[in-house]
């Protein structure tokens, strides 16, 4: 039930802060926005600006006759003639038509018309779109299913055709701009109301608006108060939307001649299909008088991308995923990181990796990360998530790394087996695994794993180090059994495997984890949480593996299970002798789990001892407070007061000690200088303090005494009945 | 037990009805989420629902806040059923907190507007709205409230939210808060803080409080009363140090066994392994029986009644019934002989 924040979640809170503030600001919406411009410019004030009347015959160039077809020869009816369309001139702009009317005073005047049309007609459809999809949306039942049926119905319709009809049918369409926008509209609305509808049904459920409903809100101030300020970025998106289209189809029935003459009533309103149709009837193409009919297509055309381009910018508002993609791989190269083509490599600034001394510090090291920082995102931006950090993971051992979130415990576990994407990026430190023998000549191996490339890194991850993640039904494919997965797995990284191999060796990971080898048969969505968790761990056991990070691996699941998994997980490690790097906010449960731990805050570790150690007698304030924030399950019950403020926003450190405004024992040094993490009395301890340096005296909470040499019941001795 | 409750739901019963199969052959059949619970709760006091996913918690809540409507049985207020519909006035008595303050506060309003509509709704100002404002955030410990009010949510921190939540739920005056895991989407070091609110809310404005959690833990920090929840039905009841000292019922037991708790000097005993029934069939008789150590053959067939283990203290359960009456009532559903009853608890 518990679902923890706690994973990556700065980067989605500083896009989600920059969606608020501004659309983005990129070439194409700039570009799309003068297009836009330029048009309502010229709707607004074109049929006022034009040179001539759009209608007037210009007789003074009046050059030569043209046979009017069908006239004249052995037609019957006397000869009659036009004026040949003049080419672009200082006197004409874009030339004349045939009919020796200029065509820049048409194409300037007939703007307004076709914008008019375009908005009118779309903001019918929004307004229509917004009643239906958002009332059905809402109300849902009975009133949902009927407004969709209507709303289905009309998108069954062909558009074009439904248009040609009602436009032909109703007798005065053509004299009204109104009616024919209106006629649009009716033809267009139901694409919007779907997704309206769609949003409104996710918006209906959510909890601030049944909070509002639990505080006595009417269901009108709801609708118009609570969700439909979320729908503005889609409402506006499908307006630009159904514009476009509607312009399109005013264009159209236009040139079908359907909407209506500039001769007729009223008079004088041009638009662009009607250029394009007078156009065509008079040969303008077979003459060649391009003048006359390609600045209404081209106009359509640009007006058309104009909105296209707008509409581009409120997606990436939407979406910001849009966005990422692009820039930050332009940003990573110009801040001078190593940006892999290959998906999922977290890239490396360039001499962040110096040649590493790559001996293990200790015998029995598997995994050693040495100084390392994690940005996310280059240059100004960049949140600093990680920051010199020093881990190693022996051999055997569970190390636990605690910490609330944004204390970048997960980016520092996954930025150090390069599985996080850009914009994070690792900035300096090294990373060694010093694998056991995986090829033949090579008796033991140490692997930089920051300098190490696509391919090898391929061969490492899953065989070698394994990773289980918290949310497993992601983890897991939908649409194949967790056989399939198996055997898919092992006969990527096992080709000499037989099929009756795989399921035998897919059957005993199985019952490795606690789980009946039917489930091989199973489908994911079939399992439940703690099972699903379960299949995930036996697929990362499949290949016997060196190294689990486990990310959470129980926080969305309930105690009792909680319980049962981390059990079978710490004897599987007394039996198959991997490494855990254990990550959790849930210090109380690595005290039971871990043999060791370090604690993490504001992107620095902090304190680092043994499990017991750490428990009975913490040196860190923080560690301390943080201990004190699980009520005890035995005994009085006395007031406690957790820890004072609240996390730091990493774009905003607090200076010297991170920790210092919630820290009772800060000392004014604890203001201007960062601690390090630094060796103190005891059993392998560290801290990151300054209450334990230079000779000060730590206040008696943080010198308890150490639990003396009680071994820990290891939890392989666990019995379950 | 002297002041009459103020809110108290009676046998309440829920089922959620699900599509199974496909096409011409699906039909619907119901989970049951919650099955004949009773529940009440006192001014001054915080009785806390303590169970797994799935047990039915929020269900109930939902229920007493008046979201869902009961398939079955009746909420009261002050004695008196509610109408159905969610009035104002019921508003103005019970209010609710949600789990998740990341989504309970609308994106696109400042802190402002969500302390303001409900005092507007129900009329509790005139003129001065800032003050009330102002007020709201104080008792919410939001200081200095000015620099919150004007605030959008994305602006304030997981803590901060959930005080802003809190603070409008509070704004309309109510007699009774539902707390549905308040802090459980929070960060460790500031969920003390807000149960530190909850329990002072208690105290100064006799607010009767129902606190949802899964966390044992807590529930015994700051609650007068833990309910704990199995699979839609009630299995224990009982003042929470009491509950959690000398647990009655193999489940409490179970999930008290669970609990992280680094003060443990051995490596617990888990007696009932495996996960909560499906609720499309539930299992008969007691629930929690293909899990419970304890297992008889009454309990296969017959649910088990409320036994008042010692005042104030109730459990669902066989193990507490008197053997010869239990034998009893076994007779009546067994034409076979009955098993040797196990041995009880410990």
């Amino acid at each position: 039930m518990t679902i923890d924040s706690t994973t990556l979640t700065q980067v989605p809170v500083t896009l989600e802060r920059a969606r608020v503030l501004r659309i983005p600001r990129s070439p194409k919406v700039i570009a799309g926005l003068v297009i836009l411009g330029v048009f309502s410019v010229v709707a607004i004030i074109g049929r006022w600006i034009t040179p001539y009347s759009p209608n007037a015959t210009d007789t003074q160039n009046w050059v030569q006759h043209v046979l009017v077809p069908g006239t004249g020869g052995d037609s019957g009816f006397p000869a009659s003639y036009y004026p040949l369309p003049l080419g672009p001139s200082a006197a004409h702009w874009l030339g004349t038509t045939v009919f020796a009317q200029d065509a820049w005073s048409q194409l300037l005047a007939s703007t307004q018309a076709t914008m008019f049309v375009g908005l009118l007609a779309a903001a019918i459809a929004t307004v229509l779109s917004i009643i239906f999809g958002v009332t059905a949306g809402y109300i849902g039942g009975a009133t949902d299913e009927g407004l969709s049926l209507v709303a289905n119905v009309s998108l069954a319709i062909p558009g074009l055709p439904l248009l040609i009809v009602l436009a032909d049918y109703v007798p005065s369409a053509g004299s009204s701009l109104v009616l024919v926008a209106a006629i649009i509209a009716v033809t267009t609305w139901a694409y919007t109301a779907r997704t309206l509808r769609a949003q409104t049904l996710s918006l209906r459920n959510r909890d601030f608006v049944e909070a509002s409903r639990v505080s006595g809100e009417g269901p009108l101030r709801i609708i118009g108060v609570e969700i439909l300020p979320n729908l503005i970025p889609i409402v506006a998106a499908s307006f630009l939307f159904t514009s476009l289209t509607a312009i399109y189809a005013y264009v159209a029935i236009s040139f079908l001649g359907l909407a209506g003459s500039p001769t007729g009533s009223p008079p004088g309103l041009w638009n662009w299909g009607e250029m394009l149709r007078e156009g065509f009837a008079n040969n303008a193409v077979r003459g060649g008088w391009w003048w006359w009919w390609a600045p209404p297509g081209i106009c359509v055309a640009l007006l058309g991308t104009g909105l296209a381009l707008v509409n581009f910018g409120i997606d990436e508002f939407i979406n910001p995923r849009l966005r990422t993609s692009g820039l930050t791989a332009r940003a990573a190269r110009k801040a001078g990181a190593h940006v892999s083509t290959t998906l999922g490599l977290t890239p490396v600034m360039r001499g962040a990796a110096t040649v590493p001394n790559t001996t293990p510090s200790t015998a029995d090291a598997v995994l050693e990360i040495r100084g390392l920082s994690v940005d996310y995102g280059y240059g100004d931006q960049a949140v600093h998530a990680v920051r010199d950090c020093d881990l190693v993971l022996r051999r055997g051992r569970v190390l636990g790394l605690a910490g609330e979130s944004g204390s970048g415990k997960t980016t520092l576990a996954l930025a150090a087996i390069r599985l996080l994407r850009a914009p994070a990026v690792i900035t300096e430190g090294q990373v060694l695994f010093h694998s056991k023998p995986f090829t033949r000549d090579n008796p033991k191996e140490t692997i930089d794993m920051l300098a190490a490339g696509p391919h090898r890194l391929r061969e490492i991850r899953w065989s070698e180090i394994a990773v289980v993640l918290q949310s497993s039904l992601n983890a897991l494919n939908p649409v194949t059994t967790i056989g399939a997965q198996f055997d898919d797995l092992l006969r990527a990284h096992r080709p000499r495997m037989s099929r009756d191999e795989r399921y035998t060796r897919g059957v005993e990971l199985l019952d490795m984890v606690g789980m009946n080898g039917d489930r091989l048969r199973s489908y994911p969505h079939e399992l439940s949480g703690g099972m699903r968790q379960r299949a995930m761990i036996a697929m990362a056991l499949a290949l016997e593996p060196q190294v689990m990070v486990l990310d959470e691996p129980t926080t969305a699941l309930d105690v009792v299970t909680q319980r049962e998994i981390l059990e079978e997980l710490m004897g599987l490690r007394d039996r198959l002798g991997f490494a855990a790097l254990f990550i959790t906010h849930d210090l109380s449960l690595l005290v039971e789990f871990a043999d060791d731990i370090a604690v993490m805050y504001a992107g620095r570790l902090m304190e680092r001892a043994p499990a017991n150690s750490l428990f009975r007698a913490p040196r860190l304030p923080y560690t301390h407070g943080l201990l004190h924030c699980f009520p005890p399950m035995h005994g009085k019950r006395v007031p406690m007061a957790g820890i004072p403020g609240s996390p730091p926003d990493l774009r905003d450190l607090p200076s010297g000690c991170a920790f210092h405004p919630r820290c009772k024992w800060a000392l004014d040094q604890c203001k201007h200088d960062v601690p390090v993490l630094g060796s103190i009395p005891g059993p392998n301890r560290e801290v990151a303090c300054w209450l334990h340096r230079n000779g000060a005296t730590p206040p008696a909470e943080l010198s308890l005494a150490e639990p003396g040499d009680v071994m820990r019941e290891r939890l392989s001795q666990v019995n379950i009945q | 037990m002297t002041t009459a409750p103020v809110l108290e739901g009676r046998n309440l019963t829920k089922y959620f009805w699900v599509k199974q199969g496909r096409g011409l052959l699906a039909r619907k059949s119901p989970v049951h989420a919650v099955d004949n619970v009773s529940v009440s709760l006192d001014a001054r006091k915080v009785t806390a629902f303590v169970g797994e996913s799935g047990a039915g918690k929020t269900t109930v809540a939902r229920i007493l806040a008046e979201i869902t409507k009961p398939d079955k049985g009746t909420v009261l207020l002050d004695g008196k059923p509610v109408q159905a519909g969610r009035p104002r006035s019921y508003a103005k008595q019970v209010q609710m907190v949600f789990q998740d303050p990341f989504a309970s506060l609308n994106p696109v309003h400042r802190v402002r507007h969500d302390l303001e509509r409900p005092l507007k709704i129900h009329h509790l100002v005139n003129g001065n709205t800032d003050k009330a404002v102002d007020d709201l955030l104080e008792r919410v410990a939001l200081k200095p409230p000015r620099q919150f009010a004007d605030k959008f949510p994305h602006e304030l921190s997981g803590g901060q939210r959930q005080r802003v939540a809190i603070a409008r739920a509070l704004a309309v005056k109510p007699r009774v808060l539902i707390a549905d895991e308040p802090v459980s989407m929070l960060d460790v070091s500031i969920r003390l803080g807000v149960l530190n609110l909850l329990a002072d809310l208690r105290d100064r404005e006799k607010l009767a409080i129902l606190y949802i959690t899964h966390d044992i833990a807590s529930a015994r920090y700051l609650a007068d009363t833990i309910v704990v929840m199995y699979a839609g039905q009630l299995v224990e009841a009982a003042p929470s140090v009491e509950l959690t000292d000398r647990p009655a019922h193999p489940y409490t037991q179970l999930l008290l066994s669970a609990a992280p708790d680094p003060d443990r000097a051995q490596p617990p005993v888990l007696a009932g392994i495996g996960a909560p029934p499906s609720l499309l069939a539930p299992p008969t008789g007691c629930r929690f029986h293909p899990r419970c150590p304890h297992v008889m053959e009454v309990c296969r067939h017959k649910a088990p009644p409320s036994i008042a283990v010692s005042p104030d203290h109730i459990a669902a359960c066989w193990l507490h019934v008197d053997p010869a009456e239990r034998q009893a009532s076994e007779n009546g559903v067994l034409a076979t002989g009955p098993l040797e009853p196990e041995k009880s608890k410990r």
